[in-house]
């Protein structure tokens, strides 16, 4: 028998109204549309999607940093939209958060030491001794870090503080939100390097959100594809072919650092569709080069295969 | 053919800092030069002192010339200057919100630049904003002519922003990063644009990018900077089948690709020195798996390799 999954999202919605005033009907946006998703202890879940895709709306649904619209989060056995906030606070030990940008994810007041303190602080817990020196260690900073502040640190270190930070209170599971977005490409893999020894160390689960496809395909067990608000496809493994045409279009968007498979791009044409007002078909229709009558009109569900669902009436 | 910018040994300081040493490049009408490089390597720094830009952000050249077609821009006075950029020599900067004026419509704010370095009328720099703004395939490009920068996507803001560049017929595009703050399907829009532009005009791009994966898409030849010198400069094909230097190596071996095991990712350790903190001997070796007491102590000289040149200690050992 499987073991139940740590995180389960059932349809999972956020709609935001902007813009309302006198004589001015408010309007609505979809930023997440209906998303479930189980993810197993011990497993990378990867969200893949460009910007305005709701994969950041996501990430911050899931640890309750939102409230959504309808739709629930449980962890474990624990309903984590319907905790009432002490309740909530107790639960955020066993979750936490590394933001995309760390130079402003770190107050530039406090020195390392404090930054690592603060968890325990929010949580009213006593900072065992040593537990600063140890919390560093772990991310790979020498211990005489403790009293710098955030400016005299690269951004990978900084990024590293911030990994450090999510660990303090020894989480199950943290959201990566782009944690190396903001970094260069030799840092980033010291990054990803770190995660990935992180996760064998301590036996973590991360749902990592990113706009590289690349990137995801290399880091995580499984990938999630969004496109405005909405996930078109669930990859089962990095190498999984991909069938809905949007995933196609990710992945030939993206150039290989190999002179010998340069190639024609076929770019997608089109614009993204404003996410206040969706298409009533499939919101890809507009850009889709197989899209018929009945994808402009007809919204496409996600089906399929269950271990590789895909929302598309003429997948690959 | 003679080279349309070239860079002769140009060293740059910005106050008491040294953040370029002999820095030699060469470009040629309807070619592309990728200049790549982890930040704080000097790319954008080059990119400034190629287009005389250094005194904006207090810099200055201490050594070295920088030619446009032939000219020493040090010997050109200011107006000479100004008359090569935006006329001669276009810019596409890395943040298509923050290029454009929030407050001017799209359409003049092209039409200025034509108006300005072709002398053009009202209407025939309108016309011709037209025209361009229909090459780099915008619908209906009077509507966006009438439109204000925030009603436009980041992709289409940067095909604006390169329209302003095209708008003085410019020989040189320099485009610093044109496509990190854009999302990839729309980046693959914008590179396709900036290659076909230097095929069908024979104009000379220099990008700086920090994407290898672009470099190879459009590249002709690359130039690797490493803390602000020259680590090694050779034709595309050469520096992804058999790059000379480790640091270029480095770089390369930091991009995901489709089937790598997980694990197989490497990281280059450490981070580019700040220019007060350089290392003495070759600036790479804190973090080179290679280095020995020779690079610790001794500047590698920049010697030729196959087509190119590089500038390690350890070439004769790794190359083929």
């Amino acid at each position: 028998m499987t073991p139940p999954p740590l995180i389960r999202i059932e349809a999972l919605t956020r709609r935001f109204e902007t813009g309302g005033g006198f004589l001015k009907r408010p309007r609505t946006m979809m930023a997440v549309q209906d998303v479930s998703l189980s993810i197993a202890r011990g497993e990378v879940v990867g969200v893949v999607g460009e910007s305005g895709c709701g994969k950041s709306t996501l990430a911050r649904l899931v640890l309750r940093l939102l409230e959504p619209t309808s739709g629930r989060v449980l962890l474990g056995d624990s309903e984590l939209t319907a905790l009432p906030p002490a309740a909530l606070r107790a639960a955020r030990k066993r979750m936490a958060m590394v933001f995309q940008d760390p130079y402003s994810s770190l107050d530039p007041r406090y020195s390392l030491a404090e930054v690592l303190a603060e968890p325990f602080v929010v949580q009213r817990r006593a900072l065992p001794s040593g537990a600063v020196a140890a919390m560093l260690a772990a991310v790979g900073l020498p211990e005489t870090l403790a009293t710098s502040h955030p400016h005299q640190l690269s951004g990978g270190q900084r990024q590293r503080v911030g990994i450090a930070r999510a660990l303090a209170l020894e989480p199950e599971f943290l959201v990566l939100d782009e944690p190396t977005a903001s970094l260069d490409v030799s840092i980033q893999a010291q990054i990803i390097d770190l995660l990935a020894d992180l996760r064998d160390r301590l036996g973590l689960t991360y749902l990592f959100i990113s706009h590289d496809l690349g990137l995801v395909r290399y880091f995580c067990d499984r990938i999630v594809v969004m496109y405005l608000g909405a996930v078109v496809e669930v990859l089962p493994h990095a190498d999984a072919a991909p069938r809905h045409p949007y995933t196609r279009a990710l992945i030939d968007s993206g150039f290989a650092p190999d002179p010998a498979r340069r190639r024609t791009i076929a770019p997608l044409t089109g614009e993204i569709p404003s996410p206040f007002a969706l298409p009533p078909g499939c919101a890809f229709a507009g850009r889709c080069p197989r899209a018929t009558d009945r994808c402009r009109t007809d919204r496409p569900a996600l089906g399929g295969d269950a271990a590789h669902p895909v929302a598309c009436f003429h997948p690959h | 053919m003679s080279a349309l910018l070239e860079l002769s040994e140009v060293s740059v300081s910005i106050g008491r800092a040294a953040l370029l040493e002999r820095i030699s490049l060469r470009l040629e009408p309807g070619h592309i030069l990728g200049l790549v490089g982890e930040s704080g390597s000097g790319k954008s720094l080059t990119a400034m002192a190629a287009m005389g830009l250094l005194p904006l952000i207090g810099g200055r050249v201490t050594g070295g010339t920088v030619r446009f077609d032939g000219q020493d821009i040090a010997a050109m006075t200011d107006g000479q200057r100004r008359a090569l950029r935006g006329r001669r020599i276009g810019f596409v900067t890395q943040n298509p919100m923050t290029a454009l004026d929030p407050v001017q419509r799209i359409g003049a704010q092209i039409d200025v630049v034509s108006r300005l370095h072709l002398g053009l009328s009202r209407q025939a720099a309108r016309a011709r904003t037209l025209d361009l703004l229909t090459q780099l395939r915008i619908p209906e490009a009077a509507a966006v002519a009438e439109a204000w920068p925030h009603q436009l996507s980041g992709g289409m803001k940067q095909r604006i922003v390169i329209a302003m560049a095209l708008a003085g017929d410019p020989d040189l595009i320099v485009a610093d990063e044109p496509t990190t703050a854009l999302d990839v399907t729309v980046q693959a829009q914008i590179i396709q644009i900036l290659g076909a532009l230097v095929r069908e005009r024979g104009l000379a791009l220099l990008l700086i990018t920090h994407d290898m994966g672009v470099v190879a898409q459009i590249c002709d030849r690359v130039a690797v900077l490493y803390a602000g010198r020259l680590a090694e400069e050779n034709a595309v094909d050469p520096i992804f089948a058999a790059p000379a230097h480790p640091y270029t190596r480095a770089l390369i071996g930091c991009i995901p690709q489709e089937g790598m095991a997980r694990g197989s990712l490497h990281g280059i350790p450490g981070a580019v020195p700040g220019a007060l903190q350089f290392p003495p001997g070759c600036r790479f070796h804190p973090r080179c798996p290679q280095a020995s007491a020779l690079c610790r102590a001794t500047v590698p000289p920049l010697t030729p390799h196959g087509a190119g040149i590089a500038a390690c200690h350890h070439l004769s050992v790794e190359a083929r």
